[in-house]
């Protein structure tokens, strides 16, 4: 029912040599997948998208080799990887000037590789001729360089490109207090002053929208306004800050702006050796961190080929399934607060998550930044105690919750009235933007990667897909409540089988060999597919570490669902699609 | 009848009083430190671009026309609602004829689709 | 006892007498007893409302399972009482931060009118039986209750255009939709009440219900609750304020004390429609004992008037705001046909009784036929609603349908 194997690949791999004879190569060891030619990327994708069904393009990214690596000359590299709504993974590689580079965009063709087009833009400096929209995305415009290219070097951490070098001035330590951008320990370059500096670029975004602004409505003489939603907004779930443009209440254009969070995380990750990355996973949505945790080892175990005790494996299934819970109940509870109930549904739901964060700190030691997975099994054990809490929650107390809550929102006029036939969003525009997660599902797409390409022990339990029929609002809360019962009938079976035994494989290391490869791990993180693309070179920290984030993706979409809403449709859009901004940002 | 209403002036002395109490009590009692990133219009933590004094599309504009064709009904209506327990049936009569004739009006600007939020 | 059983009007009586023994004229007297009352009156509003901000955050925090305001590490009494006083001290001695490019007049009157808007209505507002417990028993009461509340439609806009700020120019715009919108139901239930009592003034629409009019005319009743919680932006419409949306809509660039009036105005205006309420459908003061203590009367109010308030704060905590256009078609495809249906039956029946028993009817056998009336006007507007219902069933059809197909799914 569920055979994903690399073979049917194979055999496509052979397919497209034949089809494009010279643009289309098997990418060189270790490396997995074709080499496409530049030139003629966007007749291959079109023809994958077109004749074989890869209409689903999950993660772009872009690695850089200054070297040269494999025989071949210092280059670019950018990494497609696409999938059938039913079927297996597809990986592109295609190859840039590392002078000038330049590859041609798919943003045309998929609309998903809009956001990360110009994430790739942003970070590594490729440029997309033919993107529709090539401007920075998480960086601020004006920035000068692109930092996830290996000659561009981290303040502090890699000496020679210090852009305001400070740490120690004059070799003398300095207290921790005096260390603040503030005070003394900033020097800037000579001849530099940030009094005199001024950004270059539109630095805030708004000349598309004035553009929409000025264009009148024909029918109607009122003016347009350009306001800004967020970053400093109740309901925007961070500081994400939505641009909008509105005639009255209504949007006539909505683009969400982000990167206030944004620490680059992929530059501290390839800083970083592979296990000090794990507690920084934690950070991704810190909501939900033993996903991302899970998401990470999943992906380095795929490079270090270990075996992963079956106890382990439980007790991760245990608690991804508790996280995908307390990420749905908060989710659903915050959306409560989008509509205005008085923090009521909130704190309902903040009260279950209490108690599996009670779960948490009992077995990982913290309640929120877990840290928990190692690569070939979990840092702890799960105490007897733990154990119980888990059965507890999992037979009791949960089920009773979303009972509860059924009971208060489903049927709810109000609720009703503000969430169906608001942000409809169609099955093919779903896959076209890459949406993963309950908002996929609530368009009718019953893709979870649980059940495409089920990792650890999914394929030992016995759930539904809950998928959705109109792909509004209310039915991504519905596939929501849906989740959290499949669940906890994962939870109840776990529980009921969970073996004894060792829950680490081998003894614990504290540096790691990994061998030399690519590997792209992921996940059905709680809002949707989790990626960890990570790329070994043999050395003690990651080659290129990229995270496909859930949230960033699926944020690619809100523009569209909300034109023509009003005003107030937008915070429910924004909370059913779910987001954190700290995956999205990064 | 006019004595009543000074309590009514009475009442309105106090009311603005009770006001302007509190906000003089405040800035007797409140800091004074005004600064020009303070004193900025809150848009969401960044500067406002554009004016918020724009011609701003009302887009119940025939709601606010019916309105007015309701409320002077209404006013029209409170006589005949004072006079009726010695108002005669078909005087009562006549009055429902009335309403009857606005709620067809209603529901002939309903059917127009007037009553859209556009 | 006797001074006790008439405590207030009482009072009044002594401080009158006090006044005429020491010289002043009668006439002078009895204008002096008239201001202190207007103090009296005046400040009622604000004393409820440091009781009920007290209240609403500890049973809010009850409904929620938290503690609320308390007096653990902190000096706010037992049960957290002196919760409000401290808010106070703290709204009075924050900084008062003027935007800039404000058009100044409006910007620093609104919050003044709010607070004057929402104490003036209680100068026709029933207390207790006679004219002692009432401020001024105008011969067009309920009349003067109606034009301010709808006053503070003005302060609204004020408030929302005139600070520059864009949330707030969507909060004054909808402003306009919603207060002129509810107020024509408001009007209509009104309507139907002066209609069964023949006089505006609330004295004798208190005095008129001998059979509460909640019972009687239970769908103006109805139609009157829901308009005013629109009029005073409660929660259901609570669409100026709109945090989630317009983070604060319409006083979004007011702070310190300013904001602290809007605050305050919106628990005023919440009392005052709970009187309102009161004094129309819930009978006022009437109630057991109150012939032979009239201050009874004033507890009574007090009660009925908490318990309305119990009621706002219920859905206050628990229920969801509509969108603006859905709060509009509510009115003009819901209300305000549903008050013109119920003007013209209870017109039409309660004539048809009167005059229809030769004898006159007695007031229970009135009162009955215009219940039943109102049930038959309230099951046909459930079987009209019942098609929203279907839908919805249609809906919860399909999803069950999808979810069983989906087994069949091969990812």
């Amino acid at each position: 029912m569920t055979e994903v194997t690399p073979e049917p690949t194979n055999g496509l791999m052979a397919e497209l040599q034949e089809r494009f004879p010279g643009a289309a190569q098997p990418a060189p060891e270790p490396q997995e997948g074709l080499t496409i030619a530049r030139d003629r990327l966007v007749e291959v994708a079109t023809y994958l998208r077109d004749e074989l069904g890869y209409a689903y393009l999950s993660n772009i990214t872009s690695v850089d080799y200054p070297e040269g690596t494999n025989g071949l000359p210092p280059r670019f590299e950018v990494v497609y990887h696409l999938y059938q709504p039913t079927g297996g993974p597809l990986v592109l590689h295609v190859h840039a000037d590392r002078e000038d580079p330049a590859v041609p965009s798919l943003a045309p063709l998929f609309p998903s590789a809009n956001f990360q087009e110009r994430e790739a833009w942003d970070l590594m400096g490729i440029r997309f001729e033919g993107h529709p929209d090539l401007r920075r995305i998480l960086l601020w415009e004006g920035f000068d360089g692109h930092p996830l290219r290996k000659d561009w070097h981290e303040p502090y951490y890699e000496e020679d490109h210090k852009p305001f070098s400070s740490r120690f001035p004059e070799g003398r330590p300095m207290p921790a207090e005096e260390r603040t951008l503030l005070r003394r320990n900033l020097r800037y370059p000579p001849g530099w002053s940030p009094r005199d500096w001024r950004p270059m670029a539109d630095t805030w975004g708004y000349t598309p929208h004035d553009e929409v602004a000025h264009q009148k409505n024909p029918t109607h003489p009122a003016d347009r306004v350009v306001l800004n939603m967020g970053p400093h907004h109740p309901s925007t779930h961070g500081v994400l800050r939505l641009l909008v443009t509105l005639e009255g209440e209504t949007i006539q254009k909505l683009e969400p702006m982000f990167g206030f969070l944004h620490r680059c995380h992929e530059k501290i990750g390839e800083r970083n050796t592979w296990l000090a990355n794990m507690p920084y996973t934690d950070r991704l949505d810190y909501v939900c961190s033993m996903s991302n945790n899970l998401g990470y080892a999943i992906a380095v175990e795929k490079l270090l080929d270990v075996e992963v005790p079956e106890r382990a494996e439980y007790i991760r299934v245990i608690m991804a399934e508790f996280t995908r819970f307390l990420n749905h109940a908060v989710s659903i509870g915050f959306t409560g607060n989008d509509l205005g109930i008085y923090f009521t549904a909130m704190l309902y739901a903040l009260e279950e998550r209490e108690f599996i964060l009670d779960l948490f700190e009992m077995t990982a030691g913290s309640r929120m930044m877990c840290n928990y997975m190692r690569f070939g099994g979990v840092a702890h054990d799960m105490t007897d105690e733990a154990v119980e809490l888990a059965r507890e929650l999992a037979f009791e107390r949960l089920p009773r919750f979303v009972d509860k809550l059924e009971a208060f929102l489903t049927d709810n006029e109000l609720f009703r009235a503000r969430t169906v036939d608001v942000g409809v969003l169609p099955p093919e525009q779903a896959i076209a933007y890459g949406c993963t997660g309950p908002l996929l599902r609530a368009s009718g797409v019953p893709y979870d990667v649980r059940r495409a390409e089920p990792y650890s022990i999914y394929d030992q339990f016995d759930f539904d897909v809950v998928v959705g029929t109109n792909g509004d609002a209310y039915d991504r809360y519905l596939v929501r409540v849906g989740e959290m019962r499949q669940s906890l009938r994962i939870l109840q079976q776990a529980l009921n089988r969970l073996p004894g035994g060792p829950v680490m494989a081998g003894k614990k290391k504290a540096t790691l060999k990994v061998p030399a490869g690519e590997a792209y791990g992921r996940i059905e993180a709680p809002k949707g597919e989790m990626g960890f693309y990570i790329i070994s070179d043999g050395g003690p920290n990651p080659y290129r570490y990229h995270i496909r984030a859930p949230s960033f993706i699926n944020l690619g979409v809100m523009g569209e669902l909300c034109r023509g809403h009003l005003i107030a449709d937008v915070v429910i859009i924004l909370a059913s699609i779910d987001i954190t901004l700290g995956e999205v940002d990064r | 009848m006019l004595e009543q209403f000074t309590f009514v002036g009475f009442l309105l002395v106090v009311a603005l009083f009770l006001g302007i109490f509190l906000i003089s009590l405040s800035w007797l009692l409140r800091p004074k430190r005004p600064s020009p990133r303070k004193s900025e219009i809150y848009e969401c933590g960044l500067r406002p671009h554009g004016e918020p004094w724009v011609r701003f599309k009302a887009q119940y504009y025939i709601f606010a026309l019916v309105f007015l064709i309701f409320d002077v009904e209404a006013v029209f209506l409170f006589p005949w609602a004072l006079a009726y327990n010695w108002l005669p049936f078909y005087a009562v009569l006549e009055g429902v004829i009335f309403i009857l004739l606005l709620g067809a009006a209603l529901v002939y600007v309903w059917r127009k689709g007037a009553l859209e939020w556009m | 006892m006797e001074f006790l059983s008439n405590l207030i009007v009482n009072i009044g009586v002594w401080i009158k007498g006090l006044l005429v023994g020491g010289g002043v004229a009668e006439h002078g007297a009895a204008l002096v007893v008239k201001a202190i009352g207007a103090v009296v009156v005046g400040f009622f509003p604000l004393m409820v409302v440091v009781f009920l901000i007290w209240a609403y955050r500890k049973i809010a925090a009850r409904m929620q399972g938290r503690l609320g305001p308390n007096s653990s590490g902190t000096w706010a009494g037992p049960y957290g009482i002196l919760q409000t006083f401290a808010d106070a001290i703290k709204m009075l001695t924050k900084e008062d931060i003027r935007p800039q490019g404000v058009d100044l007049i409006p910007y620093n009157l609104a919050p003044i009118l709010v607070v004057f808007a929402s104490v003036m209505v209680w100068a026709v507002i029933p207390f207790g039986p006679g004219r002692g417990l009432i401020g001024a028993d105008l011969s067009i009461g309920i009349f003067y209750i109606l034009a301010f509340s709808s006053a503070a439609l003005i302060v609204f806009l004020m408030a929302g255009w005139s600070s520059n700020n864009k949330y707030a120019t969507v909060g004054a715009f909808r402003a306009v939709a919603q207060l002129i919108g509810y107020e024509i139901p408001q009007l209509l239930a009104v309507l139907a009440v002066v209609m069964v009592t023949g006089s505006l003034s609330t004295q004798d629409i208190v005095g008129s219900q001998d059979v509460i009019f909640l019972v009687t005319l239970p769908v103006s009743a109805i139609i009157f609750f829901l308009a005013s919680m629109a009029e005073i932006n409660a929660r259901p419409f609570e669409l100026l304020e709109a945090e989630s949306e317009l983070v604060c809509g319409y006083f979004v660039e007011y702070s310190g004390m300013k904001f602290g009036m809007f605050y305050l105005a919106e628990f005023m205006n919440s009392v005052a429609v709970a009187a309102i309420f009161t004094t129309l459908f819930l009978g006022g003061w009437r109630g057991p004992w109150v012939d032979q203590a009239p201050i009874l009367g004033t507890v009574w109010f007090l009660v009925k008037m908490g318990a309305v308030i119990f009621l706002w704060m219920l859905i206050q905590i628990t229920l969801p705001r509509l969108r603006i256009d859905q709060m509009l078609a509510f009115n003009w495809k819901f209300l305000v046909p549903l008050a013109l249906v119920n003007l013209c039956v209870v017109g039409l029946v309660n004539k048809g009784t009167t005059e229809g028993f030769p004898g006159g009817a007695s007031a229970w056998t009135r009162g009955s036929i215009l219940l039943g009336a109102n049930l038959a006007m309230i099951l046909a507007t459930w079987g009209m609603l019942a098609v929203g219902e279907r839908q919805a069933r249609r809906r919860r059809e399909a999803w069950q349908a999808a979810q069983a197909g989906e087994l069949e799914v091969v990812v």
